[in-house]
């Protein structure tokens, strides 16, 4: 690594119109994050065309911070609302809502803030130190090794499926199924579009997203507003975690932090999977599994820290090779190649100054989301005294504008608000949506890597053992499915008796496994 | 008020420098520019790096939409069917892409004849590429090898329908081969597959994988265009190894049919001044792009051309792809 870039990039990034740029970023960026129905997908792709006037390097490091900081914005709303302001918040809504209903908003939001910036500073340390090593890793993973990856995802729906496994199973077929809508991808023939051309790229996951989880909450909101019931309405407890919780939470925040670098890195995975892998690896490091789900912190932390994890790790393979890990690196990607600068190996050594005033500015971005994030959150926890009666219809109006301006689509409205609709009957029927989030967005990977693999493998299935990585995965899956079953605590126990010669009490499980 | 004069010096510089440049286009002011794709993709990149001259040469301003989905699809059946043929507003048309989504789906219902060509401004040549320590130095190698083991070479695409599909199987028919065709969802992950070694070659396209062949990390093989380009003047063209397949990727703009007649014309005489302006053929060499203009009846007889010829492709290998 030539040292002189990076100094050329700190001095780049500290130049008062950086600095700027950065803050503005970063402001945009919690609100857009804290608006349900307004994605980061959304304001990338809208701002992207105004920053085509700007100094490339100035460019992105506006879009850079406005990506972070609505990866934490997201949260708000999901920890106040109960509705992710951005897809990626989806997770967070698990444990930070039944916080805040506990009238610990304040707590809740502030181990977000915290998780969202040491998700984010180990990303952008990573990317300022390891990227041309780790950038190398992403060419390993091939359509092989991707399926095996998204099997080992899917594997996850099991253990968002607590209470109801069939609930659970079925929500995660619905996601799979939905996302076969759209042109095949190996042989081009529609599937399930009913000759609309709308339909042709599949089932748009943010749309989706946006319409299963704000509308029915919207309704819910209705619904309840004469009941005069109000989550917690005021910050009075002190947000930032104190530094006992913040020791307690830090191997957490590290281990999720470092799971959205690599979930990130890989092109494909889908980076808004990550906060659900955190999440499950939290529970499954917990000593005490019940609290998930009822407000527990490290059920914060995890998806909070890796989301924001995602933005520099996905940017990873980005400035190493060229090669977009995510579809909003692509979008940074995209910025560059329209400033003539052509995207390749060459970014952090040619361009230098340009990919390492970005990489400065995501570093700097997190302080910025740190100091901002404090003062916006208290006024965002304002939205709670709004009345619910006016509160839902304000959610669906931005549900409206934030899903047309994806796509410029009318047809994506329409279709949102189907999702809403068919969101507020799951919901009533008790199934969990998390699951089928989770088949939908990696329902087409699974898809695609499948087909893919085995025109490789010229029909033949043994391609997935033939790759070491692939193996790994799919091992990995086989126990986290097993893990589900009655089966291993069965197998646990009777190794446990065998060894100790004597009978051990069943609660000692939950502890090691 | 020290920042007060430059402003107003730089506003009349600007108002001076669009009174010169104003040929009052006649349809209007500004010209909407329909794109089928992202913002930031390809097609973006040439919007961006044309406009500012065609603004100085048409004498309007240009707004880009972008109306994402079905390859384009969407964005072109809006030009076709339900845009006001008065000249104001256009598309990047993407070949084959324009011309292959009605070609395989007959949900798809608009055609080139309800369009108005105006100039193919770029075509990005397609390329045999392979990784860096791949067996195959050559591309006579490479089809000796794929000559002595018909169907199991793997050779990467960008996706069913797009140019390196269909170049794919241009070569197959020219040259008699068979190859394990495996489709990706676009070039950069086509292209990655074969620098990581998932796959044996990808057919991807020259301008999108150089800063890989110039960082030594692809090996290019062979280009599909009509001769050598001078920035691998080492790798020869599919002509000269006897197959006779030139191929690639083109993006030019197109309007709705039924314009008026001097619309078109003001239109295709901006395009024609930008085509010879220097400064726009080095800019278009700093981004890889390569400048093939065909203005007018020429494009319209290119993508007529084009059409023909993967509509007899599509026919001939249908019930094969599909049947997998």
């Amino acid at each position: 690594m030539d040292q002189s870039v990076v100094l050329i990039g700190l001095a780049n990034v500290l130049s008062p119109m950086n600095l700027a740029v950065i803050a503005g970023g970063t402001l945009l960026g919690l609100f857009v994050g804290a608006m349900p129905g307004l994605s980061a997908t959304m304001a990338l792709a809208l701002l992207l065309p105004l920053t085509f006037s700007l100094d490339p390097a100035t460019g992105l490091s506006m879009l850079a911070s406005l990506y972070l900081a609505a990866m934490y914005g997201g949260s708000i709303a999901a920890i106040l609302l109960r509705t992710p302001g951005t897809p990626a918040a989806a997770a967070t809504i698990l444990d930070g809502s039944p916080m805040a209903a506990s009238g610990r908003a304040g707590r809740a939001l502030g181990i977000s803030l915290l998780a969202s910036f040491t998700g984010g500073l180990v990303s952008g340390i990573a990317l300022l130190t390891v990227a041309p090593l780790l950038g190398r890793i992403v060419l390993n993973f091939g359509p092989v090794e991707l399926f095996a990856l998204a099997v080992l995802g899917i594997t996850i729906i099991g253990s968002l499926s607590q209470g109801s496994a069939i609930r659970g199973l079925f929500a995660g077929t619905i996601g799979l199924l939905l996302g076969t809508v759209g042109m095949d991808p190996t042989t081009g023939t529609p599937r399930f579009t009913f000759d609309n051309i709308h339909l042709f790229s599949g089932i748009e996951f943010t749309v989706a997203l946006i319409g299963l989880f704000s509308v029915p909450q919207a309704i819910r909101l209705i619904e309840t507003s004469q009941v005069g019931q109000k989550l917690a309405s005021r910050v009075t407890d002190r947000m930032l975690p104190g530094l006992r919780d913040t020791l307690r939470l830090a191997p957490n925040m590290l281990r999720s932090g470092v799971i959205g670098v690599v979930v990130g890195l890989i092109p494909g995975a889908g980076g808004d999977t990550a906060s659900w892998f955190a999440y499950n690896e939290a529970r499954r490091f917990a000593k005490d599994k019940s609290r998930f789900g009822k407000g527990e912190p490290a059920g914060i932390a995890a998806p909070e820290a890796a989301n924001n994890a995602v933005v520099g790790g996905a940017l990873i393979p980005t400035l190493a090779l060229g090669i977009p890990g995510s579809s909003s690196a692509a979008i940074l990607l995209g910025a560059l190649m329209v400033h003539g600068i052509l995207p390749g190996p060459t970014l952090m050594t040619d361009h230098g100054d340009v990919t390492y005033t970005l990489i400065w500015a995501v570093i700097l971005a997190n302080l910025a989301l740190l100091l901002f994030g404090l003062f916006f959150t208290r006024i965002a926890v304002m939205v709670t005294r709004i009345p619910d009666g006016v509160l839902a219809p304000i959610i669906i109006v931005f549900c409206v504008v934030g899903t047309f301006a994806i796509n410029n689509s009318l047809f994506d409205v329409i279709f949102m608000l189907g999702f809403g609709l068919v969101g507020y009957l799951l919901d009533k029927c008790q199934v969990p949506l998390a699951p089928m989030v989770i088949g939908l967005i990696l329902g087409p990977v699974l898809d695609t890597s499948l087909h893919q693999s085995l025109l490789i493998g010229q029909g033949s299935w043994g391609i997935f053992l033939q790759s070491p990585i692939a193996t790994v995965l799919l091992l990995l899956a086989a126990v986290s499915i097993l893990q589900a079953t009655p089966l291993f605590p069965m197998l646990y126990r009777r190794i446990r008796k065998r060894r100790n010669g004597d009978g051990t009490d069943p609660t000692q499980m939950n502890k090691t496994d | 008020m020290k920042a007060i004069k430059p402003l107003v010096f730089a506003m009349a510089a600007v108002a001076a420098m669009s009174g010169v440049a104003k040929a009052d286009y006649i349809a209007g002011e500004s010209v909407t520019v329909l794109q089928g794709f992202k913002a930031g993709g390809g097609s973006d990149a040439l919007a961006q790096l044309t406009q500012p001259y065609l603004t100085k040469y048409l004498g309007a301003d240009f707004v880009n939409q972008y109306i994402p989905g079905a390859t384009g699809a969407i964005a072109w059946t809006r030009l076709a069917k339900q845009t006001e043929p008065d000249g104001t507003t256009i598309s990047i048309t993407n070949t084959p892409m324009l011309m292959t989504n009605y070609i395989m789906n007959d949900a798809i219902t608009y055609s080139i004849s309800e369009l108005t060509p105006i100039a193919n401004i770029v075509t990005d040549p397609g390329i045999i590429v392979v990784a860096k320590d791949s067996p195959y130095k050559t591309a006579q190698e490479f089809l000796d090898a794929a000559r002595k083991n018909p169907g199991t070479i793997t050779v990467g695409n960008s996706g069913v329908g797009g140019d390196d599909f269909f170049s794919t199987i241009l070569i197959e028919r020219a040259a008699d081969l068979q190859f394990q065709k495996v489709p990706f969802q676009g070039d950069g992950p086509s292209w990655t597959a074969a620098m990581g070694g998932k796959i044996d070659a990808s057919f991807n396209n020259l301008g999108i994988t150089f800063p890989q062949i110039q960082a030594g990390n692809l090996r290019p093989l062979a280009i599909f265009a009509e001769e050598r380009v001078d920035m691998l003047p080492d790798v020869p063209t599919l002509k000269e190894l006897g197959i006779d397949v030139v191929a690639g990727s083109s993006r030019g703009y197109s309007a709705p049919a039924n314009i008026p007649e001097e619309a078109r014309a003001q239109l295709i005489e901006a395009m024609k001044k930008m085509a010879a302006d220097p400064d726009f053929q080095k800019d278009a060499a700093a981004r890889a792009l390569f400048i093939n203009f065909k203005a007018g009846s020429d494009y319209e007889q290119f993508l007529a051309e084009q059409e023909k010829t993967f509509g007899e492709v599509w026919e001939a290998v249908k019930d094969d792809v599909q049947a997998k």
